[in-house]
């Protein structure tokens, strides 16, 4: 049994030690400081990837989606997470017509079954839901513009996100006016918002229903109804609250405003998630190619989106207080660590390397936290086994009784939740840009490939893999190796990091084509 | 309609493009009883199984269940209402043990279905039921292995068992002996025949062994091109020119 299970997992084992090796021996080619510092960087790296990794390998396994998005999804969850934490003004301005527009969206579950049922003579069928297309979209845009909005302009520089962010990291952050309705009134607006969105979710379901014949019995599930409801009702409490909330955020310390702007990047990301699968994805579960082209798209548009609303420069977010100190207590003879996280200093001392607290120490304990709670999730509750068990074969699952429709629209959620989630972590630590998104997404699969496509382990392993390699191509950037036969040190030079992370990919599948943790089929 | 009809379609339509996998099938299941569908490949027994379970919804046509429409109900639902059914090709978790898949299939039916974040461990009924039906099919001792890892034979006893959990009413069962030796044939047939009527369960089987229908059928139903070609007792089929003509001449060849 033993020396079976050897000689099945041999290649698999020659890798590990061949890895371990060329481990130790980069390591003996640095100082404890850059050792401890190229290590804990790479951590920090693979926890971020491990983030994304995470959910693209779940939505992978569960449903055969290849999200092109989740990129981007992650991108998203850094510039929500920047407007919640910089201007919580703009985000309480933005907050209600969102929440309406998401409410209209959750009806059209509803809207299907209803609309379905009271079918239209075949002409008005077919014209019908590009009326209402245009009509909700108008409403919208009109509603939309005389919101009161107060916002940042990226096209001038002294209003762009850049200033507002230096502003906040100097402590001279001015609460900006409020902006002022001109034109209806907001309370009207506000009705014209819910029409148009429900308008919209109607004019959608038509077009699906054209050339659908009328379905007699069909079955109606709840749930949508009393989301939609809660949102509609958030997003009305908000408006006429909107004031006091704006007031009470910019009186929060930075620290708790930044643990409110990782919960709402997390859970747009997660509403954001259900909504794509549920109006999107589901339509093409049978059009492979078809699926691949839209999330592409969804990846494009997403880019566009954010460079409109953000503009195209990249910048910086400020980090909390509690990771920022550098004054008293944080000199360089503060040498113990619990003091110097008391003094919320913005580093510490390990092995006298000098390790960011933010950068490093909180974003591998965020991966941690979530790398376990995942893994809780799918080994110990029900939901989890019955993820497990879809991922094996989810046409079973579904002839079992479960609503494995649910479970994908849950799972797609959770994955979208945990890349926004990964997006906000790292926004303070490497800034945010446009380009952020597929950056991660390059690295995430490259982890995928070398862990195993669809295992969750894998996914671990690889993300951790990936970071350090990269970590330790970079620091010997700096220092050069000596390499024989050469006369100067060899100094991989920038560009040969990506080249390095996907080169090593291509040999781990050359040598174990499922990759370190995945099974074969 | 009577009573003791548990499943009837009326017209049952499906086409795929141009093709017509299932024509016009109006067919009345009494309940209780072994009926069984035979037809030759490409007859259209799997489409009709799929438009029963409601993982393909039909071209026209109406399912009823009980004497209430079904047509449009998705799979899990009709799950729920008493109807289980299984797969031409074998469909288990395999990485999961023989316990582990029946578990999770007794779950599945809970009133508490959506009480997701639940341990899978807290309720314990499910296990004792889970034991219970490795019992019926005769699993309990391999409860620990790994699907994967069961013969060829178990595999079909063990996704029965799966079946069984939700305890359904009626049981499509599309080919269950497929790709058994032929010696344990008769083992399973004798289980299903067990399992009808101990539970007092309504059987729709598609076989391909013309013996083992012909000797538990009570009712048997011959499709050939998407229609039905004939339908009676066993004695009746035997009997029928047709269905000797189209389909059981051409097997006999
Ligand atoms: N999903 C599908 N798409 C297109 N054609 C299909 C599909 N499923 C079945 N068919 C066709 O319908 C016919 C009936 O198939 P099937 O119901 O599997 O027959 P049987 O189970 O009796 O062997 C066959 O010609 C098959 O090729
Ligand atoms: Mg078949």
């Amino acid at each position: 049994m033993m020396a079976e299970r050897l000689k099945k997992n041999r290649t698999r084992l020659i890798v590990l030690g061949i890895l371990a090796v060329l481990f130790v021996s980069a390591s003996q080619g640095m100082s404890t400081e850059d050792w401890v510092i190229t290590v804990m960087r790479g951590l920090a790296v693979g926890a971020i990837t491990f983030l994304v990794a995470a959910g693209f390998s779940l939505i992978l396994g569960l449903m055969d989606v290849l999200n092109l998005a989740h990129g981007e999804m992650f991108m998203l969850g850094a510039y929500i997470g920047w407007t919640v934490y910089v201007r919580p003004d703009t985000f309480v301005d933005a907050l209600t017509p969102l929440l309406l527009l998401a409410a209209g969206l959750m009806l059209m579950p509803v809207l299907g079954v209803w609309l379905g049922q009271r079918p239209l003579p075949g002409k008005v069928n077919q014209i019908w839901p590009w009326l209402g297309l245009a009509a909700a979209l108008a409403l919208l845009i009109y509603a939309l513009r005389q919101w009161p909005l107060a916002m940042w302009n990226p096209g001038v520089f002294a209003e762009s996100p850049a200033t507002f962010s230096l502003a906040m990291s100097q402590g001279t952050m001015q609460l900006p006016a409020a902006a002022v309705a001109t034109g209806l009134s907001p309370w009207l607006l506000l009705m014209l918002l819910g029409l148009g969105s429900t308008l919209l979710a109607a004019a959608l379901v038509g077009m699906r229903l054209r050339g659908q014949t009328a379905v007699s019995a069909p079955y109606l599930s709840k749930s949508p109804l009393i989301l939609a409801g809660g949102l509609a009702l958030a997003g009305v409490f908000i408006f006429a609250l909107n004031d006091g909330l704006t007031a009470w955020l910019y009186r929060l310390n930075h620290t708790a405003l930044f643990a409110l702007a990782i919960v709402v990047a997390t859970a747009v990301g997660g509403l954001l998630g259900g909504l794509i699968e549920s109006t999107l994805i589901r339509p093409l579960y049978k059009r492979p190619i078809y699926q691949i082209m839209l999330t592409l798209g969804i990846s494009f548009i997403t880019i566009e989106l954010v460079r409109a609303i953000w503009g195209r420069p990249e910048f910086t977010m400020p980090k909390p207080e509690m990771f920022a100190g550098t004054g008293a207590g944080c000199g360089r003879e503060v040498v113990s660590i619990v003091e110097r996280l008391a003094n919320q200093c913005a580093t510490i001392f390990l092995f006298n390397g000098r390790i960011r607290t933010y950068n490093e120490i909180f974003i591998i304990l965020m991966g941690l936290i979530v790398l376990v709670g995942v893994w809780l999730l799918l080994q110990r509750t029900r939901l989890g086994m019955i993820i497990r068990a879809g991922v094996q074969d989810s046409q079973m699952v579904e002839a079992l009784g479960i609503n494995v429709r649910r479970v994908f629209t849950l799972v797609f959620s959770l994955g979208v939740a945990l890349a926004a989630l990964g997006g906000v972590l790292a926004a303070p630590s490497i800034g945010l840009s446009n380009g952020m998104g597929g950056q991660f997404l390059l690295l995430a699969l490259i982890a995928l490939a070398i862990g195993g496509l669809t295992s969750y382990p894998g996914a671990a392993a690889g993300a951790v893999l990936v970071g350090l390699l990269q970590q330790f191509i970079i620091k010997y950037g700096q220092l050069g190796i000596n390499l024989p036969f050469l006369a100067e040190p060899f100094k991989p030079s920038p560009p040969l990091v990506p080249a390095s992370t996907v080169l090593f990919m291509v040999i781990i599948l050359l040598l174990l084509p499922n990759g370190l943790f995945g099974r074969d089929e | 309609m009577a009573d003791d009809i548990i499943l009837e379609t009326r017209n049952l339509r499906r086409e795929f493009g141009a093709l017509v996998a299932v024509n016009n099938v109006s067919v009345r299941v009494k309940a209780g009883s072994f009926h069984s569908i035979i037809g030759p490949n490409g007859a259209g027994k799997t489409t009709f199984f799929n438009l029963l379970s409601g993982t393909l919804k039909p071209t026209a046509g109406q399912v009823f269940f009980k004497g209430k429409e079904i047509t449009h109900l998705p799979v899990h639902r009709a799950v729920h209402l008493g109807i289980g059914r299984s797969f031409q090709i074998t469909n288990l978790f395999p990485n999961l043990t023989v316990m582990e898949n029946i578990r999770l299939a007794c779950q599945a039916m809970g009133r508490d279905n959506f009480r997701l974040f639940r341990s899978h461990r807290a309720f314990r009924q499910y296990e004792e039921r889970a034991w219970e039906i490795m019992g019926k099919v005769g699993l309990q001792d391999k409860a620990l292995m790994l699907a994967r890892a069961l013969p060829h034979g178990d595999q079909r006893k063990l996704e029965l068992g799966m079946i069984l959990a939700p305890d359904p009413q009626l049981l499509l069962l599309d080919e269950p002996t497929a790709g058994m030796a032929s010696e344990q044939v008769p083992e399973l047939i004798a289980l299903i025949r067990e399992i009808q009527t101990s539970g007092k369960k309504t059987i729709i089987l598609v076989e391909h062994n013309m013996n083992v229908v012909m000797r538990v059928s009570d009712t048997i139903t011959v499709m050939h091109y998407g229609e039905v070609l004939a339908e009676g007792t066993p004695a009746e089929i035997s009997a029928n020119e047709t269905v000797q003509k189209a389909y059981l001449g051409a097997l006999y060849e």
